[in-house]
């Protein structure tokens, strides 16, 4: 048994013999020296008993050991949901990041000794250890620091240990306490090592080896671990059973030893190794060399040596699995140790109970499944009303006539909007969470087909011909175009920032796009909005009309003769204090008008009582009367007189269209006809062809509001079968959503936020009043644990965030109550980030993103100087969460900061939410080099070649 | 005579350069015709509402022709006669528009920028990457190529791929290509390859499929000499590259040369219609025919078969010019086309449809192709020695 204990002694070559498979490559070769990471078994040959102060067994004892394991509990579940992380956390790497060892590595980055199951092991702390870890290396602590050894200061625990917003709500810890911490784990080896006892005499001598080889939890755990398996490996590992080795190094351990008359190392004797290990007795030939006794009672100790039924294909089958060793373990299984084990008493059944390891999925807890409508449209012939709802994943159909939801389809992740082909045969509907389109056959309701595009679809529409689908690539500003005819993608088209929705001009000729943020326009900037215009003959751009001061497009409809296309927009005076809310002049919101030659005009729907916030989409009649507008702040639709608004415009100078009606409150009164209310946070809205009825969608609400346009009336609601319980977390989305909580009802949360991300501008909101301290506007994806908030990062919690201070500096009403900012923080912890795009799970990184990495995670510059701890990236910015929650400085006072220290933001998804640093004057990560960086405060970057940064950014992505 | 038509019987039938002996048993081939002569010119300066008469690059698309200059972008629409400029108060990110090319997808207008990086103009808007903003290896940009939705750039320091649709810039250069030098002067792309013309690398290939490259380089080494002629790329100095029905045309200010995947065939002005061997631009209109932009007036080799050129040169005081129909060394007429080329210091050409399009350093002008052939006709009769 002893030599499986033998020291490591792995050299870099074999290292990489084992970790590259082929021939090595030039890059490769680049990276002979790169440290692999061994696993804690190969570091406890050495590290385990009495000589070493027991290490090994003292780490099995801590919650390191069993952090990967925690992740299969409930409560990691709820955690994972409160921090926006979508799946499983054991597969996420978010949560490994601190639950696990090498989370950010790549398979040939580990060994075949290394196993991700054990948790935070010795090499999270210590680095990776290949290239240290010979006893040689390792007599020599400068040559073994030298070859990658790391002894970290205390503080550097504080990267996981450090106030999550998740995991206190869930599991109401007490705030960190390191220096204790620090002394819990403490595991120095004895400066005068105990002379250990001679070993007594291995009971295995002589003794006839058994039938079946004993293969090891860890050859059990390749299968019996995940959801599939009702987690059985991490259920293991957090009982007794997974801890009876280790047990034996503890005081209580020698304690019981001794009173058993057993001198020494009990963890040496074969009494107490007997119940403490699995298989104890037998000789070594029935040892697989997957088996590690330090495992302690393993699955094998109950079920019997596996190595001939742990197969697979066998372990499907009971009566073969029996016949090839599987035990079924009974009491007497148990009272073997059991009985009478230290004077403790035992109790069969109970104990079962506290064992038990079914083999079938968690159950899930049952909470509301809500539908979320945003968009809708009508099929060509007006027989049928489509719904896509974010929420339910599904698209609903409503029959208009009889108001009643028909049917629900289940499609992919977050639908968004929905199309038809000319003879309405096909439906498209974009599916933003899954970067598709799913393809429905009208008549059968199934998915016949899913069209990969571009990041966050949204917008969808075909043209006049059905030649071509248009879809808008919401996060990488592009149109995909596909070829209906064979659904290919043909090509991809540019757009502006963050493509909307889209509207086919009458004639067919053209469509008219929307974009919800404005072009990059540089720190202290208004916003400059874009429509594009679309020659649906060549499918191509064509024109690109530029609506100055205005942001947040989105809604687009043409009026019936052609003439013009109304569209949405918001006014967002961000040059202006936010505390002017009072004046009336921080955001105001709209309606554009682009006439056929590309003018474009834009009047208020706000008045100045209260104002018309989030306009989200607008339909014009079919008669041309009447555009009716939703407002998902103020649960109203607005209905504007179109006539009386163009004749408005057409008798007004050019000055008063160009500065006077864009901004005046009063007009609104001389075209705004009424004001319908709808149900909570309306969004979509669709027309019937025949012109009688419209239809607004109540996103969170799960109705629809029936809007008579006769007689410009709701006159009845449809109900999308959504859950009627209103939770907490979707009570704290609708107060998001609404504008109740601002003066006048200007605007809400999602109005700077929309969906939860960013609206691309720098604000003034400090209160100063005078424009100092202009700051970015942040993504909320994944916001949860990412504390301290703000900039400056002076707020320590989302409550405190959201809480008054939301009043002082914003909103100018009274503050939410402690229910509503409670649901409201719930909701935003809940606002979950999207997949990575430039990475998808399990996915190897590229060559580019591998040398990326490398950068980010170098010590030494480009001429062999080391680095300053402090001025490395991944000090700042260290996985999982990548950022260290302090402020720095890294060079980018501006002249109007009044602080030199920011926030250090963290990394995930960086690459949808420029522009970037604290006011947002980086349109491009390089530029957080190439420009604001000169003289390497903010990491030592300068020695970098184009292509290596080219590179780091390459990797920055994929975080 | 009779040397001449063996040579060009020879070259025709892949005999390559073989330099051959006048055999006097060998009878008299037969004319094999005269090449089209663009006789009409139109000129265009500021004065038609260019913004500036140093033109470095012309790109046709469809019914527009795009054009760069020192100073500002213009287009003419054919449709409407009408031009449009913009400069820097327009949105152009930078004045010196180097080189041009445009994705026959989207439409766009790729540009390439002398200091100032790429730009992209999309409907109207302006796009603009450099090398702080964005992934391209150096602002001084020679020339632009669209590849699929991938856009390649020749610096000064390199060449770049930008994948437009990933947003991914990936860096060539003696680190990772073998670029012996990285000043990158021209790029093209045809038929799943792309080319670049290298100052002192001679010309990369780069094959999209598999990601390989290759390299063409001088085989004798020798900078001043051809040491063994057509034994590869006649020197390493290129300035230019364009491939066309697998036939690859080269420029270098020491001589033009062409390659057809198995033999080169270099030419000096000595020896043929290249009015000099200061090359700055050539554009390959098929295997057969390729317009060579000298410092001395405009080359167009428009049979290589027959090694049949056309050479275009003007008089830029009085606005006379003359096109000299020669085959190999001989010349076999001058024509009086009038004034043709704007300028003699031509900087950059292209083609569309039967007319072509050449800038020099002193406007840009039309060469309108009513009735042109390609290759080689037979003439009806002897009364014109320049032929149909």
């Amino acid at each position: 048994m002893n030599r499986r204990f033998q020291c490591h002694t792995l050299t870099a070559a074999l290292t990489l013999g084992t970790a590259l498979a082929g021939p090595l490559q030039a890059e490769d070769y680049a990276l002979m020296r790169q440290p692999v990471y061994i696993g804690v078994r190969a570091c406890s040959a050495c590290h385990a008993g009495e000589a070493r102060g027991h290490q090994f067994s003292k780490w099995r004892l801590t919650a390191h050991a069993g952090a990967y394991a925690s992740l299969a509990k409930p409560e990691a579940k709820a955690i994972a949901e409160l921090a926006g992380i979508p799946g499983e956390p054991q597969t996420a790497k978010m949560c490994l990041g601190c639950h696990a060892t090498a989370a950010e590595a790549e398979d040939w980055e580990r060994l075949d000794t290394f196993h991700v199951e054990d948790g935070l092991q010795c090499e999270a702390c210590h680095g990776p250890g290949s290239e240290y870890a010979t006893r040689e290396i390792m007599m020599d602590r400068d040559r073994a620091m030298a070859m990658g050894l790391k002894m970290d200061a205390k503080e550097r625990c504080l990267v996981c240990h450090r106030d999550k917003g998740s995991h206190k709500a869930v599991l109401n810890t007490p705030p960190f306490d390191l220096e204790n911490a620090w002394q819990r784990i403490a595991h120095p080896a004895p400066k005068d090592p105990v002379e250990p006892l001679p070993a007594p005499a291995d009971p295995a001598d002589g003794a006839a080896p058994g039938e079946h080889q004993y293969t090891g939890v860890m050859a059990c755990s390749k299968c019996h671990q995940g959801e599939k398996f009702g987690f059985q490996y991490s259920k293991w590992r957090d009982t007794p059973h997974a801890r009876a080795f280790a047990d034996l190094a503890s005081p209580r351990g020698y304690e019981i030893a001794r009173e058993a008359g057993i001198e020494g190392d009990p963890g040496t004797s074969p009494q107490c190794l007997e119940c403490h290990t699995t298989g104890h007795g037998q000789p070594g030939t029935d040892f697989l060399e997957s088996f590690d006794p330090r495992d302690g009672v393993q699955c094998e100790a109950c079920h019997g040596p596996g190595s001939d039924y742990s197969p697979e294909q066998t372990m499907k089958d009971k009566t073969a699995a029996t016949a090839a060793g599987l035990w079924k373990p009974d009491e007497s299984t148990c009272l073997k140790c059991h009985a009478n084990a230290h004077g403790k008493p035992f109790n069969y059944r109970e104990a079962v109970r506290t064992i038990r390891h079914p083999n079938r999925p968690r159950a899930l807890v049952s909470k509301p499944e809500y539908k979320t409508p945003l968009f809708l449209g009508f099929n060509p012939d007006g027989s049928e009303l489509w719904i896509p709802c974010e929420a339910g994943n599904s698209v609903i159909i409503v029959d208009p006539v009889a108001r009643v939801k028909v049917a629900e389809i289940p499609i992919g992740g977050q639908p968004t909007a929905v199309c038809f082909d000319p003879p309405g045969r096909r439906a498209f509907v974009s599916n933003r969470l899954d970067d598709t389109v799913s393809v429905i056959d009208v008549a059968s309701r199934t998915v016949i087909d899913t069209l990969v595009v571009g990041d966050e679809p949204h917008g969808v529409m075909t043209d006049r011909e059905g030649r071509y689908l248009y879809v808008l690539n919401t996060s990488i500003d592009s149109i995909s175009v596909f070829d209906l005819a064979t659904m290919e993608e043909t090509k991809r088209l540019t757009a502006s920032r963050a493509p909307w929705l889209m509207a086919r001009s009458p004639d067919g000729t053209q469509l008219v796009v929307t974009h919800t943020l404005p072009r990059f326009g540089g720190v202290r900037h208004s916003s400059m909005s874009e429509l594009a215009v679309l020659d649906l003959a060549t499918a191509t751009v064509e024109s690109r009309y530029v609506v100055p001061d205005a942001n947040l497009l989105q809604g687009i409809a043409w009026h019936p003769s052609g003439e013009y296309a109304v569209f949405t927009l918001l006014r967002t005076k961000n040059l202006v204090p936010m505390t002017r809310l009072l004046q009336g002049w921080t955001i105001t919101n709209g309606l554009g008008i682009l006439w056929r030659d590309g003018t474009v005009d834009q009047v208020l729907l706000d008045e100045t009582h209260r104002y018309f916030p989030d306009p989200a989409d607008v339909i014009v009649t079919p008669d041309g009367r009447y555009a009716l507008v939703t407002s998902s702040g103020s649960d109203r639709v607005a209905v504007v007189d179109l006539a009386r608004l163009t004749s408005m415009l057409k008798a007004a100078s050019p000055e008063e269209r160009r500065r006077i009606f864009p901004n005046h409150l009063g007009k609104p009164t001389e075209f705004i006809t009424k004001f319908i209310p709808t149900r909570f946070s309306p969004r979509g809205i669709a027309c019937a062809p025949d012109g009688k009825t419209a239809f607004a969608a109540n996103a969170l609400d799960d109705s629809l509001t029936v809007i008579d346009l006769d007689r410009l009336e709701a006159v009845g609601e449809v109900d999308l079968g959504g859950p009627r319980e209103i939770s907490k977390v979707r009570w704290g989305e609708q107060l998001f959503h609404s504008a109740n909580i601002a003066f006048r009802r200007q605007f809400s949360c999602h109005t700077c936020h929309p969906d939860g991300h960013i609206d691309g501008i720098t604000y003034d909101i400090e209160p100063d009043g005078i424009g100092l301290d202009p700051v970015d506007n942040r993504t909320l994806r994944g916001v949860n644990d990412m504390a301290p908030y703000k900039w400056t990062g002076k707020n320590p919690t989302l409550k405190r965030q959201c809480g008054p201070r939301l009043a002082v500096f914003f909103t100018r009403i009274d503050p939410f109550t402690p229910e509503q900012l409670d649901a409201v923080d719930n909701y935003i912890c809940t606002i979950q980030r999207p997949p990575n795009r430039y990475r998808r799970l399990d996915e190897p990184l590229t060559p580019a993103q591998r040398r990326g990495k490398a950068m980010f995670e170098r010590t030494m510059t480009n001429d062999r100087r080391v680095i300053p701890a402090g001025q490395r990236c991944t000090t700042c910015h260290p996985p999982p969460l990548f950022t260290d929650g302090r402020v720095h400085d890294i060079g980018t006072q501006g002249p109007l900061d009044l602080a030199s220290r920011f926030d250090a933001p963290h990394l995930n998804n960086i690459y949808d939410s420029a522009p970037y640093l604290h006011d947002g004057r980086a349109p491009s990560l390089e530029e957080i080099w190439t420009v604001y960086n000169p003289h390497d405060q903010h990491g030592i970057t300068n020695d970098m070649t184009k292509d290596q940064l080219n590179d780091l950014i390459e990797y920055l992505k994929t975080l | 005579m009779k040397t001449n038509h063996l040579l060009l019987f020879c070259l025709a039938a892949g005999c390559g350069g073989l330099l051959l002996a006048e055999d006097a048993t060998v009878p008299a081939a037969p004319d094999p015709g005269r090449p089209f002569v663009y006789r009409q010119w139109d000129h265009f300066s500021t004065a038609n509402g260019l913004p500036n008469d140093h033109i470095f690059a012309v790109k046709v698309h469809g019914p527009k022709v795009w054009v760069g200059t020192e100073d500002g972008l213009a287009c003419l629409d054919k449709r409407t006669g009408e031009w449009q400029s913009w400069g820097e108060k327009d949105g152009l990110p930078w004045r010196v528009v180097s080189s041009i090319d445009v994705n026959p997808k989207t439409g766009e207008v790729w540009l390439g920028l002398f200091g100032g990086g790429l730009a992209r103009f999309s409907a109207g808007r302006f796009d603009h990457y450099h090398q702080l903003n964005s992934g391209l290896v150096n602002d001084v940009v020679y020339g632009v190529a669209v590849e699929h939705d991938n856009v390649w750039a020749a610096t000064t320091a390199g060449a770049s791929r930008y994948d437009t649709i990933g947003d991914k810039w990936s860096i060539y250069t003696e680190q990772n290509a073998p670029m012996e030098e990285i000043w990158n002067y021209g790029v093209c792309y045809n038929d799943g390859l792309v080319y670049l013309g290298v100052w002192g690398s001679g010309v990369l290939e780069f094959d999209i499929a598999t990601e390989q490259w290759k390299d063409y380089l001088d085989p004798d080494r020798e900078m001043e000499i051809d040491l063994y002629r057509d034994d590869g790329i006649i020197h390493v100095i290129t300035t230019g590259v364009s491939y066309i029905e697998k036939a690859l045309w080269v420029s270098t200010y020491f001589g033009v040369c062409r390659y057809d995947g198995r033999h080169w065939r270099g030419w000096y002005a000595r020896e043929s219609g290249l009015p000099s061997d200061f090359n700055n631009a050539v554009k390959g209109r098929s295997a057969q025919e390729a317009w060579y932009c000298t410092d001395k007036g405009v080359g167009a080799l428009m049979d290589f078969d027959t090694d049949t050129w056309v050479t275009y040169t003007t008089d830029g005081v009085n606005h006379t010019g003359q096109a000299v129909i020669q085959r190999g060394e001989q010349v076999l007429a001058t024509v009086d086309t009038g004034y043709n080329l704007s300028h003699n210091y031509a900087l950059a050409v292209d083609f569309d449809g039967n007319d072509v399009w050449i800038g020099t350093s002193k406007g840009l002008c039309r060469g309108v192709g009513a009735g042109y052939y390609p290759r080689l006709q037979t003439p009806p009769s002897t009364t014109d020695p320049a032929g149909p």
